[in-house]
């Protein structure tokens, strides 16, 4: 790196200190959270499934960013789980090594569905995804002998339930495997391939002109996307100590989208941000009893925001910052 | 298999096939005009369907005459949906046109369930105890007269956007949204006017979905709108006839292939049902298609 004071400068850019000081006490807020609150099982299930579908969400967004919307997610999340699981219990594997072949499992499907996908257009990629995700839920509750149909598997906890506070360990073992998986779509959106992503999403012909391998690159943010999502699966069934075909069901397609909307599209701390918000709002809602209230304002939230806020919670300070600053012009 | 039985299901097949053309017709035309995509467009069938338990339930008149109604009804809500969700979202990119419809359909479809609860609900039509033979077997008359009413729908349907101006000025917009502007017709109007009719043919869907005596729940339209999706990509985006064709392909074989599998499956010695496999049909028809043809069989070049 240059030390000229332009770099510097940037480096040290008041945005950018502000960013890296709010994660910092992010992450200090989530180690310190369960001393805090002390041992609340309900507290840290919470947190636990938090944590799981930020790296979902995380992985959905990769894929978003190179301009494909996936409606059909939930096919990589339930393969990884199935995967993982059956080898877990079959071969007698650790939890934590399976997870990985869960991983692996979903990316090889997702390459195989990408092939097809990479060609289409928004609303048809949409579809095809969405229509994949169905056959995946029925394939696995037909097949019974393999997957147990809809009565579904045991799967083995990630930290044995015998093991005195294995929630609270299980907590720390998901933070440190989502702050891993952050790092890396970091690294990822930060190289050469997320400028790539985002040329293509753009406009994928000027992108190929210029000399953008553009089939290349939406492949392997699919098949990315597909291995973390995968992992999540794994990980939320690994949690649960089962799999059926319900845990997988049509919304769990659904719900990255609504955290990477809420959180702020394409960019890196939107869905943490969107996943957060709308957990902790559902959670709470949840508390008051309210079942189909809650959705009802979290469709209304997802409508607002695509019309009013269509960059996410992320983008409110710098549009408050806007219109609050002398010389406003209203878009 | 027993002929009789195999014409069952093709009739069966002819209705929901019925079904699917309603909902693809109302897509494509809204595609047609604003290039926008409602996947929200099922719950339109399940509110159409609820509109006419409820007309049905506090008249108890004739389940038929509260179709009318309940399209109106229909049409009404969809001019609100196009005038405060789609419109402010045009031209911002399609991908937010999914997400738009993906809050639509948390809404409505929790907004019903906390409204009229999730517990199904079914009409007996009056026509239910009716039923004409054809050879050996027969078949309920309410089935005939849902095809029937399809076919006067598509027939006025197709009048109106060949006949009238009205008509003409959204195929003119569908066509070229600019020209058909600077030639005087008022492109807005067009929008609000093609998501009414697509709205009134989704609720007619919904009312006559509840007549043959199918469950209705909150959840009922999700499916059967995917499915109309499936139709209009197969046929071809804008075109009318092709979701007709790909709608009726798609109703008989999604009731015929399990069968024909289960006999297949029985020549090797297994029984084994494929019931199961029905809904997701549609999509394997889908992917084939898209893989040979990423821009479905009679679709456009350009979009």
């Amino acid at each position: 790196m240059k030390l000229d004071p332009a770099s510097l400068n940037a480096w040290f850019g008041a945005r950018k200190s502000l960013k890296a000081w709010l994660g910092l006490s992010a992450l200090i807020l989530a180690v310190l959270l369960p001393l805090i609150a002390g041992n609340n099982p309900y507290l840290l299930t919470v947190l636990i499934l938090m944590l799981i579908f930020i790296i979902y969400s995380s992985a959905w967004n990769l894929l978003a960013i190179s301009g494909q919307g996936s409606l059909g997610h939930a096919a990589f999340f339930g393969i990884g789980g199935y995967a993982s699981a059956i080898l877990a219990s079959r071969l007698g594997l650790s939890a934590l090594a399976t997870i990985l072949v869960g991983g692996l499992f979903a990316t090889v499907i997702g390459v195989l569905i990408g092939l097809t996908c990479i060609r289409l257009r928004a609303w048809f990629l949409a579809m095809v995804t969405f229509g994949f995700a169905i056959i995946v839920h029925t394939i696995t509750a037909e097949l019974s002998w393999l997957t147990g149909g809809w009565d579904g598997i045991p799967a083995k906890r990630l930290i044995s339930v015998t093991i005195p506070n294995y929630l609270l360990y299980e907590y720390y073992l998901l933070l440190l495997i989502a702050m891993a998986v952050i790092v890396i779509i970091y690294r990822l959106v930060r190289s050469k391939m997320g400028l790539a992503l985002e040329a293509i999403r753009e406009n994928e012909l000027e992108a190929k002109v210029m000399g953008i391998d553009v089939t290349r690159y939406k492949l392997t943010a699919f098949a990315i996307s597909a291995f973390f999502t995968g992992v999540a699966g794994a990980l939320e069934i690994h949690h649960f100590g089962y799999i059926t075909p319900e845990v997988y069901g049509i919304d769990i397609s659904f719900w990255p989208i609504i955290y990477c909307i809420s959180g702020g599209l394409f960019t890196l701390e939107g869905p943490i941000v969107g996943t957060i918000f709308i957990t902790l709002l559902d959670a709470g809602l949840k508390s008051f009893g309210l079942t189909y209230e809650r959705l009802i304002l979290i469709g209304l939230i997802l409508i607002l925001e695509v019309i009013f806020l269509p960059r996410g919670i992320v983008s409110l300070p710098r549009k408050l910052k806007a219109r609050l600053s002398p010389g406003h012009m209203p878009r | 298999m027993d002929l009789g039985i195999f014409i069952q299901i093709l009739i069966w097949g002819l209705f929901a096939g019925c079904i699917y053309i309603l909902l693809a017709i109302g897509l494509n035309l809204i595609f047609g005009v604003m290039k926008v995509v409602n996947f929200a467009h099922g719950e339109l069938l399940m509110i159409g369907a609820y509109a006419a338990f409820w007309i049905y339930s506090y008249s108890r008149t004739n389940p038929y005459l509260a179709v009318p109604l309940a399209m109106l009804l229909m049409a009404l809500l969809g001019v609100a949906i196009e005038r405060l969700g789609f419109r402010p979202i045009m031209g911002t990119g399609k991908l937010n046109e999914i997400f738009l419809s993906l809050g639509l359909i948390y809404l409505f479809q929790n907004l019903v369930a906390y409204l009229w609860t999730t517990n199904s609900r079914s009409i007996r039509s009056p026509y239910g105890d009716v039923a004409i033979p054809i050879g050996s077997i027969k078949l309920p008359l309410d089935y005939f007269i849902i095809i029937v009413i399809t076919v006067v729908f598509l027939l006025a349907f197709h009048l109106f956007m060949r006949r009238t101006i009205l008509g003409r000025a959204m195929r003119g917009t569908s066509q070229n949204r600019e020209a058909a502007a600077l030639m005087g017709i008022n492109v807005e109007r067009m929008d609000m006017l093609s998501f009414a009719l697509g709205s009134a043919l989704a609720g007619a869907a919904g009312s006559l979905w509840l007549i043959s005596g199918q469950l209705v729940t909150p959840y009922t339209g999700a499916i059967p709108a995917i499915k109309a999706f499936a139709i209009i990509i197969i046929g071809g985006l804008g075109s009318i006839p092709g979701a007709i064709i790909a709608g009726l392909t798609l109703g008989i074989a999604e009731n015929v292939v399990p069968l024909l599998m289960q006999a297949v499956v029985k020549l090797f010695g297994i029984s084994m049902s494929f019931t199961a496999w029905k809904d997701t049909i549609a999509f394997f028809i889908l992917i084939i298609v898209l893989v040979i043809r990423p821009t479905g069989i009679f679709g456009e070049k350009g979009e």
